[in-house]
């Protein structure tokens, strides 16, 4: 499922938050070709090409494939197990991967064929360990005793795993260690881990490789290694970027203050600097600086030892800003923050910037990141100033089975108003539509972030922490349609649907109540045994005729055996438990797959992600 | 630095007292205050309970049902005693921000719909969460539900805040019936009720009559108690736009209001919606003058003055008989900003109601949103200020009020009559006092009905005291006031009056009468009545310090004066920036001056209360306060 955030406008944050560092800047990917096996080095023969990969949740170390190209699977056997490595090697490295683990295998992936990110079936993990997925894998020494031999292995927040046989995404950054004359002087770090999404490390300090390691040893550069010695896995969308060249530096700092209110570049002839000093760095955070109406002109000199296309992205808050390379205007004077690029070639060149601050109530602070060819966005200014959000975050955990309604906003932009969130101890959390009597998320780990709703005024929401599997755009679960290919009606009109509430069981979980049609509609779900995923239980009375759930939509829905589904480019397994003779019937709705089913009394079904 | 800090208090408090007797000579000595008849009282509470209280009920058994912000429900058995029990009832529901009991089962309001709580199986907590009533909502944060109050036929009422768009200063009803009243039933009914709410925290049922008060802003000068009757509109236009939907009872129309008052939708240059500024000098109309157009149009019964009586007012509760005294069947209005407790009488006059009110109870530790009575006749009092900011700095509060059955010597009522208010007190007046026109002094004004965020005074005028009669037994007066005007709020002070048992003044000396109606009656002769008036050359004086800036002392009564005290505090953040910190932005007097006319809130995003344009100071005044603000940062 690839939804894009940004595009929702709902997203939008009520209190002020101004940020330093910009947006993000795109920047040239590579993307591995997987039509053959030409990117690695001697790939061993466990190593395949395929078109399309299944698991079985019942058979372990199990993968069976489809020809094709793009997918790269890895079955280990007897005569074959051998690690993976790409003929390129690395330095810093960003990774984008999908991945689908076999039921129990166990997988890796190796920055420089060094530091792993362990790879795991850890499908309904709890509490997950270094060893898990998403995990930085222990180091270990083989001359403690047992017990002692791993250390410094390093769990990932929480369980932000899928099942075995659907499709994970996981996008890490990677810093290489640095050296100075052979010698190294700084380690390597796992700067980010986001997996399915959920950030689950960041900034860990690696003090040394791991174990399973290609050598022992670190060096400034390797190949990335794809670990085959242990279970079945495959990959597919593996998308890098290698940061191997210098970055840009500034030397000869020095400022000159000009007290006023400058809404546009003063003439210098005229105003006079009442401050001109030399400093370390570029910084709001220096001698002399007025509070407000100032304007301060950094200069310097950057040396450039890369030629290529420079992105700059400049933040200056409460005015504006300009940025001159080699006396050429790349960022005109601009409020708040403005972002551009330029070709810049080797050398050093005279740099100019200018902070004029004139909005009263912000605090002075400049932000300038730079992101070249072949080097990572960094920022080359003070990042020791105010961000102006101080909010102590608001997190709710499910500690016993909890709800809590709130405002959820969704991926497609849709603010969801009488939605109730679901928590429960098994760490599988839900949200439902109290509008449509429709499930809206689904999702693994924490349970919710309150902040946007309890800090200060708040804006009534509050948002999952945890992985989401998300479906789509709320509608009502159950319709009557004039017959099997009549359209689902985007909302309730003429439905007579009304919400009833819910009642909570012993254990505190609710069933959800609603009419529709005139039917009385009784609504249960409930965690499956050992988080597995959710089983759904419809009771109706007062049945009509023509009545239908609407089970599931996505891009894809494959029938894996009777009842038993794939959705959403294998995204989560759906499986029809008890549906009388009630045949289930997969269609195209929109240039998407949809799977209704008729429904009279009684029907269930479960969820496994 | 105790007995320094005492001394500055006794200081300010003498330098106010004796403003107020400038024109007796009187001597008067430390006079009671609050807090000598009215306690507050912490209410034992678990470690770590967050209790930002939207909604208050008490139980047929004394127990308190307590509603929070982050959706908890408590009971609190035993609510009055030393040690009361927080038994969790229900927990995550949706802001909840008020309760009522009926047949064994809490109703509440949760954002968007009345919900019916039971516990069927008897295990202290709530089993059955039943939708009564689930009412559209856009999402927007400022879209709050207040209530449910039961009607005397069992059925409920609930009202809607409208939502706030990026242009806040132009509230919306984004979705039906926000900004409305609704009626609804146990089975699920629901008939839209009436409309012209902006922001109607103070829904309250009054002796089986609905009424509410609502909080300033645009089209709302300042808040009042309102009556609702089925088919109401109370001002506020942007409910009308659903007010043609089958089922409404409103018959006013927004093009009626749009065609007599520009709804100000004001662009800057650059194409983005501007704030429409308070101007000065244009033609205004006051809601009076509307309704000569609009019959359908509901005035205020009760005006609550903005910045003195409060500034964001909520609850209504009338006092139960045998309650709180002399005040018994009279009315308390909370107010969140302020963190206090106004007072209300309340007469109807040619069929309609009107009255005073007073300044009852400060103190409280946060935002004051709702009130409960107790069964032993102590008012629970519960608190948040939820991010707008309140006197009362806490973020929430469970307090209650006690009376100590001791008589504070206040006005216990002002009525109007054909030619001027009778006022009766709480005990016998000194005579000496009571008899000289001096102790008494009245003015009237009235706010703008506008599309601007909040309004100055207007229109003010002095009244002059004629003459005045004291009743035989000293519990009455009843004076005869020039220039009485329909509709306006006429302020009368008795600065004066002193009680005959120990010679002090009124604890709450200013009462804020809304004249709706006079009525008809007859006029006491001249003949009978005391025309004695001690003050003659005795003006008041202040003097300046030899800078020529006054001192905090000097300040004061003029930040009192013109409500600054109700939001700002010289260093700390209330609901608006301390002047401490206003001072650091170094502007310059005229700036300062120019602010105090037209508020910039966008040069504040940390606060969330805009303050509303005060062009009613005069420049005189507003430059003493601006050089005194200036005059703290060079100190610090």
């Amino acid at each position: 499922m690839e939804w894009d955030r940004t595009k929702s406008s709902v997203f939008k944050l009520i209190y002020f938050l101004p940020t330093l560092l910009s947006a993000q800047l795109l920047c040239a990917q590579t993307k591995i070709d997987l039509a053959g096996l030409t990117a690695f080095k001697n790939p061993g023969a466990n190593w395949h090409i395929a078109g399309d990969v299944h698991a079985d949740l019942e058979k372990d170390n199990t993968l069976v494939l489809t020809n094709g190209t793009g997918v790269l699977v890895n079955i280990p056997v007897t005569s074959a197990r051998e690690e993976l490595y790409t003929d390129f090697q690395h330095g810093d490295l960003d990774l984008e991967l999908d991945y689908m683990m076999a039921k129990g295998s166990n997988s890796g992936i190796y920055f420089q064929s060094r530091y792993e990110v362990q790879l795991l079936d850890s499908w309904t993990v709890l509490n997950p360990h270094s060893g898990d997925n998403g995990g930085i894998y222990e180091r270990w020494d083989e001359s403690k005793p047992d017990g002692q031999k791993g250390f410094e292995g390093h769990a990932p927040r929480q369980n932000a795993s899928r099942a075995p046989g659907l499709w994970q995404h996981i996008k890490i950054s990677f810093q290489a260690p640095r050296f100075e004359g052979g010698v190294k002087i700084a380690n390597a770090r796992m700067l980010r881990v986001e997996l399915n999404e959920v950030l689950i490390q960041e900034n860990v300090e690696l003090y040394g490789p791991t174990r399973a390691s290609t050598g022992n040893d670190e060096v400034p550069v390797a190949p990335l290694k794809f670990q085959g010695d242990h279970g079945p896995v495959a990959f597919r969308n593996i998308v890098v970027n290698n940061y191997d060249k210098a970055k840009p530096t500034l030397s000869n700092i020095n400022y000159a203050v000009y007290n006023g209110k400058f809404q546009k570049e003063p003439d210098y002839k005229i105003f006079k600097a009442s401050i001109q000093k030399a400093a370390p760095i570029v910084s709001s955070n220096i001698d002399g600086l007025p509070a407000n109406e100032f304007l301060v002109k950094y200069t310097g000199v950057l040396q450039v030892s890369e030629a290529g296309e420079y992105s700059f992205a400049l933040n200056t808050a409460g005015g504006a800003g300009l940025l001159k390379i080699d006396n050429n205007t790349i960022l005109p004077f601009t409020n708040w923050r403005s972002n551009g690029q330029v070709n810049l070639p080797v050398g050093d060149m005279p740099f100019e910037l200018i902070y004029s601050k004139y909005v009263d109530w912000a605090k002075p602070a400049i932000g300038l990141t730079i992101k070249g060819p072949g080097i990572r966005e960094f920022t080359i200014t003070d990042a020791n100033v105010p961000s102006g959000d101080d909010a102590d975050p608001v997190l709710v955990n499910a500690t016993e089975n909890t709800i809590l309604r709130s405002f959820m906003d969704l991926p497609v932009g849709t603010r969801v108003t009488h939605a109730v969130s679901v928590g429960s101890t098994e760490k599988i959390h839900y949200t439902y539509d109290m509008d449509n009597g429709m499930i809206i998320q689904l999702w693994r780990g924490n349970f919710l972030d309150a902040t946007p709703m309890w800090h200060e005024r708040g804006d009534g929401s509050s948002r999952p922490v945890g992985m989401v599997l998300y479906f789509g755009k709320p509608m009502l679960s159950i319709e009557k349609l004039s017959d099997a290919n009549a359209g689902w009606q985007a909302d309730t009109a003429g439905s007579a649907y009304r919400p009833k509430g819910y009642v909570l069981d012993e254990k505190d979980r609710p069933s959800f109540k609603y009419l529709v049609y005139g039917a009385a509609v009784t609504d249960a779900i409930r965690v499956l045994e050992n988080s597995k995923g959710i089983h759904r239980e419809i009771n109706i009375t007062n049945t009509t005729a023509g009545m239908y759930l609407r089970l599931a939509e996505g891009s894809t829905i494959e029938e894996i055996s009777n009842g038993f589904y794939l959705v959403d480019d294998k995204s989560y397994y759906l499986k029809i438990d008890d549906a009388g003779n009630a045949k289930p019937l997969i269609r195209d709705q929109n240039g998407r797959k949809e799977l209704i089913i008729p429904i009279e009394n009684k029907l269930s079904y479960s969820i496994l992600f | 630095m105790k007995a320094i800090a005492k001394n500055i208090f006794n200081c300010i408090f003498l330098l106010s007292m004796s403003l107020l007797c400038l024109h007796t000579n009187a001597v008067a000595q430390e006079s009671a205050k609050e807090e000598d008849f009215f306690k507050i009282n912490k209410m034992r509470s678990p470690e770590g309970t967050l209790l930002e209280v939207g909604g208050l009920c008490t139980l047929p058994n004394g127990d308190l049902a307590v509603t929070t912000r982050r959706g908890d429900i408590f009971i609190v058995e035993n609510p009055t005693s030393a040690k009361p029990y927080f038994r969790k009832f229900a927990s995550g529901l949706h802001e909840v921000l008020g309760a009522a009991y009926k047949n064994g089962s809490l109703y509440v309001v949760q954002r968007g719909e009345l919900t019916k709580l039971t516990d069927t199986n008897m295990d202290g907590k709530a089993d059955s969460f039943e939708t009564i009533y689930a009412w559209p909502i856009s999402g927007n944060y400022h879209e709050y539900s207040f209530g449910p109050k039961l009607a005397p036929d069992g059925s409920f009422f609930v009202s809607l805040n409208l939502g706030f768009p990026d242009a806040w200063w132009h509230p919306k009803s984004m979705v039906p019936w926000r900004g409305w009243v609704l009626h609804i039933y146990d089975d699920g009914r629901m008939e839209p009720w009436a409309t012209g709410m902006r922001s109607p925290c103070g829904l309250s049922m009054i002796d089986g009559e609905l009424f509410y008060t609502d909080n300033q802003g645009d089209w709302v000068g300042s808040g009042s108690i309102i009556k609702i009757d089925k088919g109401s509109f109370t001002g506020h236009p942007a409910g009308l736009r659903w007010a043609g939907m089958p089922n409404s009872p409103v018959k006013v129309r927004e093009e009626q209001i749009f065609a007599k008052i520009d709804p100000r939708i004001e662009y800057g240059p650059d194409g983005q919606q501007t704030k429409p500024e308070n101007n000065e000098n244009d033609k205004f109309m006051t809601e009076f003058q509307m309704k000569q157009f609009i019959p359908d149009l509901q005035l205020p019964s009760v005006w609550l003055p903005h910045g003195i009586l409060g500034i964001s007012t909520s609850e209504i509760v009338k006092i139960p008989g045998g309650v709180f005294g002399p005040f018994e069947n009279q009315l308390l209005v909370g107010d969140q900003g302020q963190s206090k407790i106004a007072r209300v009488f309340m007469e109807k006059v040619n069929g309609e109601y009107q009255g005073c009110a007073w300044d009852f109870r400060s103190g409280f530790q946060s935002g004051i949103v709702r009130l409960a009575w107790g069964n032993d006749g102590s008012l629970f009092v519960g608190e948040t200020n939820r991010g707008w900011g309140s006197a009362g700095d806490a973020n929430d509060g469970l307090q209650r009020l006690t009376w100590n059955n001791r008589i504070p010597f206040e006005m216990r009522t002002v009525k109007a009559m054909p030619d001027g208010f009778e006022i009766e007190f709480t005990k016998p007046v000194d005579k000496k006092y009571a008899e000289d026109l001096a102790s008494y002094s009245v003015e009237s004004y009235i706010y703008k009905y506008h599309a601007v965020y909040g309004s100055p005074p207007v229109n003010t005028q002095k009244c002059p005291v004629k003459g005045v009669k004291v009743s035989p037994d000293g519990m009455k007066v009843r004076i005869i006031v020039a220039n009485l005007r329909p509709h306006y709020i006429h302020t009368i002070t008795l600065g004066g009056i002193r009680d005959k048992e120990n010679a002090y003044s009124l604890i709450h000396p200013t009462g804020y009468y809304t004249l709706n109606n006079i009525p008809e009656g007859a006029k006491l002769a001249m003949t009978e009545v005391s025309t004695k008036n001690t003050a003659k050359a005795g003006t008041a004086q202040t003097t300046t310090s030899a800078t020529g800036v006054y001192t905090y002392t000097q300040i004061k009564p003029l930040l009192t004066k013109y409500t600054c005290v109700a939001c700002h505090n010289p260093e700390k953040k209330q609901v608006g920036p301390g002047f401490i910190d206003i001072a650091k932005r170094n502007y310059s007097i005229d700036k300062i001056l120019s602010l105090i006319k037209n508020p910039q809130p966008q040069n504040w995003p940390a606060y969330s209360t805009p303050m509303p344009p005060m062009p009613q100071v005069p420049a005189s005044d507003a430059r003493k306060i601006a050089a005194w603000i200036n005059s703290l940062a060079v100190k610090k």
